[in-house]
């Protein structure tokens, strides 16, 4: 008799921790959609999709919060240790992080909206898309590392993080140039040099769920100083033109 | 009647097999199989798992969890495409698209059909349409849904390939035939009688033309190469043989700008997976624009590394210059690479310009490329060929240290569908 209950209650507490990383995957499922959404929303110059995108961020907010909910009472109530305390806390922190990445697509798509009332860019658009396409695929990686506990894919997204600031530095250099060349584009350029901003931050919370599912899984942080090459970290602005 | 006793001994069979799966726990080692495998009711399971498309069976439990939707059964396109085995995961462990994971929970609990697309971020673009029926086990208890994907990537790529090349077609011809226009006005006109203005202006008409001509055979190979795209070539290909026979068809074209190109190393083994013309082209197109920009007198060093790592194949070659990835492809364990590495003394480029590099008919300013341009598709070709075949483009530069391009491709077949266990 005893035994069984004891055995109850280990399954409904495994289950209730498979129930948080259940969750953290679906809460992903829906960040990777927004951003993938917001980008073609800007592409398209899609006011309708952008709506979209705006009106279901709530729904990531909802979810966070619940997530967060579960993981302390869990805390309080089963009291885990190592393995298990490390995949609650990372399931709570991932989820902040997918909760900012919301946030960010939002953002994205509502400057989106504001530029198709603007005359095209197209070259900018483009450049736009690209660098989203790019941290869009990244999050897809992290997100796939995470739900198959997988560290090679996680360490695979957490030191290819330069090719991001490649192309945001790349774009901002083309900004510059047509904002000087027509003053006319000033406006949509600064839109658009707003999303590229919040895409390179997407990417960077791509980067910090990488270091909690090494965390997560071994125990130990990830080494703060990520591998760059051309150690190029400056912003653009304050570099020498070449 | 026949029929309904056989039709009845089926389904207390499936009964007895569900009712091992209602009894079963996560904890247990390994779930009970599902009994599509029946004597009298056919070889079911065989059937689903024959399929070309990707079908997968799902069952819920309560509506609050989601961790106890589960996939019972994944046939081998499904286990393919999603990196799953079909032995009882959650299902947002594989599926995690919003869209998808409501219409499979309108399935399960509200027992209605749904259909929802998906397209998966990855190197290649893909398009899936995915239906959803609820499969009610009658009396049983038990939700469950099938889950079907259509892989509808050739409809949508036919759609936007022919947009694109309606836009980029009437684009790009637009200036050359205003200018033909021109000169055949000023022939028809003051200059009908003048006979060295009219040499000269039919040298620059055949120039103009013989340009139209090469962009239309661009872009039409563009637009094949982009309709394939997602199948995975079949045949094996020598990455050196390849190399040297560019070099051969290629003397013209050195002779005219004075330029030298030099195989420098080459491994034992350059025999990747792939179709031989499209990897000759890659090389081609490569040495082709080292050559066109580097002036006259260069040398272009063709390096051919053989059986790396995917980390070794990204790996810079170079210590000062920008870098970046231009394509990198996705993740696959344990796949070795072959690697071509294009180095030329050109000018170099500057960093803004790398992640542009391979857009149609982008043109770094101020740069030169000799007497016959390029038709500005020669990189997108490359990266479309490459990405066919699972590779990756690597471009590095320094301003005034020349350009090094470096693109992969896989020596073994990409890992195929996991057999079931």
């Amino acid at each position: 008799m005893m035994d069984s209950t004891n055995q109850h209650t280990v399954r409904a507490y495994g289950d209730e921790l498979n129930q948080i990383t259940a969750d953290v995957a679906r809460m992903g499922g829906l960040a990777e959609a927004q951003i993938a959404d917001a980008i073609e929303s800007v592409s398209r110059r899609d006011a309708e999709l952008a709506q979209q995108v705006i009106a279901r961020d709530a729904r990531l907010d909802e979810l966070q919060r619940e997530i967060e909910r579960k993981a302390i009472r869990l805390i309080a109530l089963r009291q885990p240790v190592a393995t298990d305390l490390r995949r609650t806390v990372a399931a709570m922190k991932i989820a902040t992080d997918l909760e900012r990445t919301g946030d960010l697509a939002r953002s994205v798509a509502k400057r989106g909206l504001s530029l198709s009332d603007l005359e095209p860019l197209a070259p900018l658009t483009r450049s736009i898309e690209r660098m989203g396409k790019l941290v869009a695929k990244r999050m897809k990686a992290v997100l796939d590392a995470y739900v198959t506990s997988e560290i090679a894919g996680a360490l695979d997204v957490w030191s290819h993080d330069d090719d991001v600031d490649e192309h945001y530095n790349a774009l901002f250099r083309e900004l510059l140039t047509y904002m000087m060349a027509d003053p006319r584009t000033i406006t949509s350029c600064a839109h658009l040099l707003f999303m590229a901003k919040n895409l390179e931050r997407i990417g960077d919370h791509a980067t910090n769920i990488a270091e909690m599912i090494h965390y997560e899984i071994t125990g130990d942080e990830l080494d703060t100083a990520r591998p760059r090459q051309g150690a190029d970290d400056t912003p653009v602005s304050e570099k020498e033109p070449s | 009647m026949p029929e309904t006793s056989l039709g009845h001994r089926a389904s207390s069979r499936w009964k007895a097999a569900l009712a091992a799966f209602r009894n079963w726990s996560p904890e247990a080692v390994s779930p009970p199989v599902l009994p599509l495998v029946d004597a009298e009711a056919g070889d079911f399971r065989a059937a689903l798992e024959s399929l070309p498309d990707p079908v997968l069976i799902v069952e819920g439990g309560a509506v609050g969890n989601l961790s106890a939707r589960r996939i019972l059964f994944a046939n081998a396109a499904a286990r393919g495409l999603l990196k799953v085995e079909g032995r009882g995961e959650p299902l947002v462990a594989a599926l995690r698209d919003p869209q998808a994971l409501d219409a499979v929970d309108a399935a399960i609990y509200g027992e209605i059909a749904g259909e929802t697309t998906y397209e998966p971020a990855g190197a290649q673009d893909r398009f899936w349409r995915i239906s959803v029926t609820p499969l009610t086990a009658a009396g049983l208890g038990r939700k469950m849904a099938v889950v079907r994907f259509r892989d509808e990537t050739d409809s949508q790529r036919i759609e936007r390939m022919r947009a694109d090349f309606l836009a980029n077609a009437s684009h790009e011809l637009k200036t050359p035939l205003a200018s033909l226009q021109g000169f055949i006005e000023t022939l028809k006109g003051h200059a009908r009688d003048d006979e060295r203005a009219r040499d000269r202006f039919l040298d620059i008409m055949a120039a103009q033309t013989a340009r139209m001509s090469r962009l239309i055979a661009d872009l039409l190979a563009l637009s094949r190469i982009e309709l394939s795209e997602h199948i995975s070539p079949a045949g094996r290909a020598d990455v050196a043989r390849a190399t040297t026979d560019v070099m051969d068809a290629l003397a013209p074209l050195l002779a005219e700008h004075d330029s030298r190109v030099e195989l420098v190393e080459r491994p034992t083994d350059a025999t990747v997976v792939g179709d031989r013309d499209q990897i000759i082209q890659v090389i081609q197109n490569l040495t082709e624009n080292a050559v066109r920009y580097s002036g006259r007198g260069s040398r272009v060093g063709i390096h051919i590394l053989g059986d790396l790592s995917l980390a070794e194949a990204q790996a810079p070659s170079r210590s000062d210059s920008a870098r970046l990835a231009l394509l990198t492809p996705d993740r696959e364990g344990g796949v070795r690479y072959v690697l071509i590495r294009v180095v030329d003394q050109g000018e170099g480029l500057a960093r803004e310009n790398l992640p542009r590099l391979t857009e149609r008919f982008y043109r770094v300013e101020g740069q030169k490329s000799g007497a016959s341009p390029g038709t500005g598709l020669g990189l997108s070709i490359v990266k479309h060929i490459v990405n066919r075949h699972r590779g990756g483009l690597i471009v590095e530069s320094q301003k005034g240290h020349g350009t090094t391009f470096s693109v992969y491709f896989p020596v073994t077949e990409r890992r195929g569908v996991t057999e079931p266990g």
